[in-house]
């Protein structure tokens, strides 16, 4: 699989790192509802299709960003801003 | 004085006739980062005009200029160079001179040798001299930088540098002179 | 009697070159361009082998990768290589080989006792025998059936070849160099793309490479020409695309065997390519199928497609007469290639009646045709001698090979690699690619497309077409040689046999599964396809069943009264042939096995009697042999130095980041749990990171070297964690934070100098600096320039003692740390190693990763107290989720032995002491030294209920060992309690 680095470019999946579901807000720092982080950390859709996820570029620029994937073919749907 | 020991100054040498494989030490590298939005124009007024992308290389008279991504840059020069003093309290100014070697690998094989190492389009039309990759050489993160037709500049991290550079030279054992 | 013979000329060998082989301790004759495969049948060795189950004498049936019965083991000794097909080995001087599956030998073989034993081994037989109610079955059996079903034997010793791997990217990769993909990659060569040509054989052409037609032949040397010219095109020989992947990945593979290369120069024997295409073109051709009869394996019964190549290409011919059954047209170009090579030919047609152009032409080679017949049985224990025809015309015909014509099964593979099912296509009677993803394309056979001319419009087409998606526009097409006519590929389909006696009728060669077989698996239920693969082990073999499995369901959906696409086939996946795991491995292998981190002080451990353990993928100064030869005793020895004068010990593994910018501060605050917002410029301070649920991510601590600078450690093990970490929370949220983070773990060495003369120690070190408690208080930094070099000395303590680390720039690391030995002789420094070093901190009760083991909080690990109650930090709110509140939890206790005769292990699982010993227990022990301090075993551990059980005697299990051993809970803060010594 190819993932476009935005700054690299296309490279081989090899040099990522994969960072999971980027559909979510984060609660903000400061956030101390129980709820609102429990959802965040624990609720996932996990759905078999099309995907917003995190990856990192570890083994180059080392910059994180969001990627559409198809997790059901890897079809690369390009980088989310 | 304390003696400066490289990372590399147990390794086996590589011997080859037609390529070339060497440590190339002597070299300060700067890492530095922006804290402000005039980061770019302050650094290049020290430093001269700066790389557009990630991947190519500027070269500045002594200093080499990578970008690692935004408002990110390397600056290798001289192991006398003074970059790094003149942008302090500009920017955030990393020294980083220990903790990359740096392997050159030159001459009429050196692509079909780098190609088995790293998954990136060597062929001499795409990596043309003045190309950069960051990218991975045996598990590790490596910046590659394409000084001329066939020679290359390959920074290894330091605690990695034996290991790539038996990786390297193992690689490319096709091209070396031993029985 | 002879059944097959060189013929005197013709062929693609080169006779000037006589090659000189060995088979069976015998030396094998043939020339330049043969096959070990065209060798033997040259030498008139049809009898090659034994069957997989029932040990019936085989022979060749193919003359390419699909062979299913060519099988030897090649080389000797360590080199020896088993399973190979025969047909796919370049014969050259030296080569060595040996049949396989047959003891003594293959002519006569004592195995063939299974033959009489062979309802043992009809389908089912693994499944019934094995997975029935006769539990440990298996263990009776499974001697007798690895000695007598097994293929070859592995060597079991390490292999001394070479194997060598590549990245390579291209515009388009043409799979296959028949007429379509010659077609195809010309085509996109004249475009100015870059392109792969990779096929399997020993040279390019395909089909053509079996002909015998002289325009054909220049058409495919022009061809050839014209590419080979193109700086823009690679042709790769020898080379199998095994399989394609997402993003365009094919693995291909090349086989440089025949080079008989050396690997101490590097030579590798297989050329393993990552290849990245932007564009596809898949020309895979097809592969004949055989017909189902009695007999059908007898040796000399091959399809009609390999007795052509063996003529036309290898120039080997059988001896006096063959007979050739078929249900379509294409058997006649087989038929009258024979002819022309001077065999007589008879041609047994399951049709009715056959076109009157064939009749005229096979007329005029003198070829006899029966219409309306096929195969009743074939005759010859160990090789054809007679077939006797069934149908319309039950004759009896003197032969030396039978040649079998079933149609054509295109190779569709690598299309369905991808997850896309092949679709059973009528016109084609067989499965054609289920469709492409944008960037791929198929032409000539593979898709079902059989003419010549047809495959090299369809080709030529593709590779414009591949060209054009890359981003290259303009090419000249390639056209077909003048003068094609393709001739008809309709197949009258007979899949079940039509005329036949009762021998035993084979489907699956390779695996040895008659048409019986296939009955049975439909009778007892297992009628799907995958469920028929499995019960009767139909296509399991290594031919992965390229000639079995259309055959097969075909007939199942016959016997299920359902049409073949119906019935389904199976999952294609890669690798296409069988691969040597070498070739997988590539030159990973040995020293190059993994990544090797040393540390910038590795070199000095190594001159000074080290001795090293793995800890990740970092080599580690274990103990020292001044200390003693074995680590038990040498660690007690090394704690005994810290305890009671100093020690120098080197954490450069630990991570190291400079964080800057005017919001470091506030980040760090955020990140660690404890306040870092307040901490002075010149102090440092241990912090604890918790990831978002709540648990512990990491330890470590971090100094403060101005307003806006700090440098943080983290742990060995979590060191590229934490940094990931960071760089996420500041790049993909906190983007209002102005904070720039840079490894710094490999630019800068530590070491550590712990024990009540460190003082002293490093004051002698270095005596322009001012080194007393006030001037540099515990958790006190500074850095200072010693020697043309900045050193940065933190005040801190691992072990509990009076300690400091030293950090230096990475390349200073070998001459400050000989310094301190040197100048600090007088204390009586020595060097400690990681034994001593995380037995020191479990004497002090420091958690390490033994500890965090990414489930425990905060309060497991009794740290509670240190977090900030008036500040948010990561993982706050879900700190205090009920589940990690509960009183319950395993957490962090001291443990001392009460047996002093026995000893602890790590591992050990810990029970009350009124519990049965059975089951997970209450907890385990996660660390465990020898108290230099206690003169006993101590261990930390994780307990439910924790420190609520102080004082209590527990039991630590070590089942594996049979071991169990009384300990007490204690307080993990085994030695001063107070922090007096950390204070001095
Ligand atoms: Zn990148």
């Amino acid at each position: 699989m190819m993932i476009p680095c935005p700054h690299c470019g296309d490279r081989d999946v090899s040099e990522f790192r994969y960072g999971g579901d980027a559909s979510k807000q984060r609660p903000a720092h400061g956030t101390g509802d129980l709820k609102a982080w429990h959802d965040y950390v624990f609720l996932f859709e996990n759905p078999k299709g099309p995907h917003t996820e995190y990856w990192q570029h570890v083994l180059g620029c080392r910059r994180w960003f969001k990627l559409a994937r198809n997790t059901a073919t890897n079809e690369i749907g390009g980088v989310v801003s | 004085m304390l003696e400066r020991r490289s990372a590399l100054a147990s390794a086996k040498p590589y011997v080859g006739s037609t390529l070339k494989i060497a440590e190339r030490p002597g070299f300060t590298l700067t890492q530095v980062a922006g804290l402000s939005p005039d980061f770019e124009t302050k650094l290049s007024t020290v430093v001269g005009p700066l790389p557009e992308t990630v991947a190519r290389a500027q070269v500045n008279d002594a200093r080499t200029l990578f970008r690692l991504g935004p408002g990110q840059f390397w600056i290798v020069g001289p192991e006398t160079d003074d970059a790094a003093a003149k942008l302090q309290g500009q920017c955030a100014v990393t020294p980083l001179n220990s903790s990359r070697v740096r392997v050159s690998l030159e001459g009429a094989p050196a692509r079909e040798a780098l190609s088995r190492l790293m998954p990136v389009d060597l062929h001499p039309s795409v990596f043309t001299p003045g190309g950069v990759a960051l990218t991975g050489i045996h598990h590790t993160p490596v910046t590659v930088h394409c000084a001329a037709e066939n020679a290359f500049d390959i920074y290894v991290m330091r605690t990695f540098a034996v290991t790539v550079w038996e990786a390297i030279t193992d690689a490319a054992r096709l091209f070396a002179d031993r029985s | 009697m002879t059944r097959f013979r060189r013929l005197p000329q013709g062929g693609r060998i080169d006779r000037a070159k006589p090659v000189s082989a060995r088979f069976d301790g015998k030396a094998l004759g043939g020339f330049a361009g043969d096959t070990l495969a065209s060798a033997l049948l040259a030498n008139d060795q049809v009898l090659i082998g034994r069957s997989f189950k029932y040990h019936r004498p085989r022979g060749l049936v193919a003359a390419g990768i699909e062979e299913p019965n060519g099988l030897f083991t090649l080389g000797e000794g360590a080199t020896t290589e088993p399973n190979v097909a025969a047909t796919m080995v370049d014969l050259v001087d030296g080569l060595v080989a040996r049949t396989q599956n047959a003891w003594p030998s293959a002519g006569f073989d004592l195995m063939a006792v299974n033959s009489i034993l062979s309802p043992l081994f009809q389908s089912g037989f693994y499944y019934k025998t094995f997975m029935g109610p006769t539990k440990g079955s298996w263990m009776f059996y499974e001697p007798f059936i690895r000695e007598a079903a097994g293929l070859g034997k592995a060597t079991g010793l390490p292999d001394p070849d070479r194997y060598d791997m590549r990245y390579a990217f291209c515009d388009v990769l043409v799979v296959g160099s028949g007429p379509a993909g010659l077609a195809a990659a010309l085509t996109a060569g004249r475009s100015g793309a870059r392109v792969v040509l990779a096929d399997q054989d020993s040279d390019f052409g395909g089909s053509l490479l079996s002909g015998n037609d002289a325009g054909h032949e220049a058409w495919r040397i022009a061809c050839i020409g014209e590419l080979k010219s193109l700086p823009n095109a690679e042709t790769c020989a020898r080379t199998t695309v095994q399989g394609l992947y997402d993003g365009n990945l094919a693995v291909l593979v090349e086989n440089r065997s025949h080079l008989r290369p050396d690997a101490r120069k590097g030579e590798a024997r297989m050329l393993l390519t990552q290849l990245r295409a932007k564009t596809i073109v898949m020309a895979t051709g097809a592969i004949e199928r055989p017909l189902v009869f009695s007999n059908n394996d007898r040796p000399g019964v091959m399809l009609a497609s390999a007795l052509r190549s063996y003529t036309n290409r290898f120039a080997v011919a059988p001896d006096k007469r063959a007979v050739i059954v078929t249900n379509n047209d294409t058997a006649y170009q087989a038929a009258l290639d024979l002819a022309t090579a001077g065999v007589a030919v008879t041609v047994a047609d399951h049709r009715a009646s056959v076109s009157a152009d064939i009749l005229s032409r096979a007329g005029a080679k003198g070829i006899a045709i029966f219409p309306g017949s096929g195969i009743f049985d074939v005759e010859g224990a160990k090789g054809v001698t007679r077939v006797k025809l069934g149908g319309a015309h039950a004759v009896t015909i003197e032969c030396d090979a039978v040649g079998m014509a079933g149609g054509w099964s295109p190779v569709v593979h690598l299309s369905s690699h991808g997850g896309i099912k092949p679709k059973f296509d009528e016109a084609a009677a067989g499965f054609v690619p289920g469709g492409f993803p944008a960037s791929h394309y198929g032409a000539g056979a593979m898709m079902g497309t059989y003419g010549l001319s047809a495959a090299i419009a369809e080709g030529s087409n593709a590779g414009a077409s591949a060209a054009s998606y890359a981003g290259f526009g303009k090419t000249r097409p390639v056209y077909a040689p003048e003068h094609v006519t393709d001739r008809s590929y309709a197949i009258l389909p007979t899949w079940a046999p039509a005329y036949s006696a009762k021998g035993k009728a084979f489907v699956d060669f390779q695996s040895d599964v008659t048409i019986k077989d296939v009955k049975i698996a439909h009778q007892e239920g297992y009628r799907s396809v995958e469920h028929l693969k499995r019960y009767t082990t139909l296509g399991m073999g290594t031919d992965q069943g390229k000639t079995s499995n259309i055959n097969a369901l075909a007939l199942m959906a016959e016997y299920r009264g359902i049409t073949i696409p119906e019935a389904g086939t199976t999952t294609f996946r890669p690798p296409y042939a069988p691969l040597t795991m070498g070739a997988i491995a590539g030159r990973t292998v040995g020293a190059h096995f993994r990544p090797v981190r040393l540390s910038p002080l590795h070199d000095w451990h190594v001159k000074n009697g080290a001795t090293f353990i793995d800890a990740g993928l970092w080599k580690r100064a274990w103990f020292y042999s001044w200390a003693g030869a074995t680590p038990e005793t040498a660690y007690v020895k090394e704690m005994e130095l810290v305890r009671r004068g100093v020690g120098l010990a080197d954490v450069s593994t630990l991570g190291k980041i400079d964080i800057q910018g005017p919001d470091a501060a506030e980040f760090l605050n955020r990140v660690y749990v404890n306040g870092f917002a307040k901490l002075p410029v010149g102090k440092v301070r241990y912090g604890v990171m918790l990831n978002d649920d709540g648990i512990v991510l990491d330890d470590g601590t971090t100094a403060r070297i101005s307003d806006n600078q700090f440098y943080m450690t983290t742990t060995t093990a979590q060191a590229g964690e934490v940094m990931s970490w960071l760089e996420y929370l500041l790049q993909c949220h906190w983007t209002d934070l102005n904070v720039q983070v840079a490894s710094l773990t490999d630019e800068w060495a530590g070491m550590a100098v712990s024990g009540p003369k460190a003082r002293e120690a490093l004051q002698l070190a270095f005596p322009a600096e001012d080194l007393s408690n006030d001037a540099l208080p515990y958790m006190g930094c500074k850095d200072f320039p010693f020697e043309g070099v900045t050193v940065r000395l933190l005040r801190m303590s691992f072990s509990g003692e009076l300690a400091y680390e030293v950090h230096v720039a990475a390349d200073y690391a070998i001459s400050l740390w000989a310094h301190i030995l040197k100048a600090a002789a007088p204390t009586g420094i020595k060097p400690y190693g990681l034994e001593a070093l995380a037995s020191l901190r479990i004497e002090k009760g420091h958690v390490a990763g033994l500890e965090l083991d990414h489930r425990n909080t905060l309060d497991d690990l009794g740290l509670g107290k240190m977090a900030g109650k008036e500040k948010d930090y990561v993982g706050r709110a879900l700190r205090f989720r009920e589940d990690c509140q509960s009183p319950e939890r395993w957490s962090l206790v001291g443990l001392e032995l009460m047996e002093p005769d026995k000893k602890l292990r790590g591992g050990s699982i810990l029970f009350a002491a009124t519990d049965e010993i059975k089951g997970h227990g209450r907890g385990y022990i996660t660390s465990v030294t020898w108290s230099t301090e206690l003169n006993t075993f101590i261990a930390l551990g994780l307990y439910k209920g924790g420190l609520g059980h102080e004082g209590e005697e527990i039991i630590a299990a070590f089942p594996l060992k049979n071991e169990q051993a009384r300990l007490k809970i204690v307080s993990p803060h085994f030695i001063d309690k107070e922090g007096a010594r950390l204070h001095a």
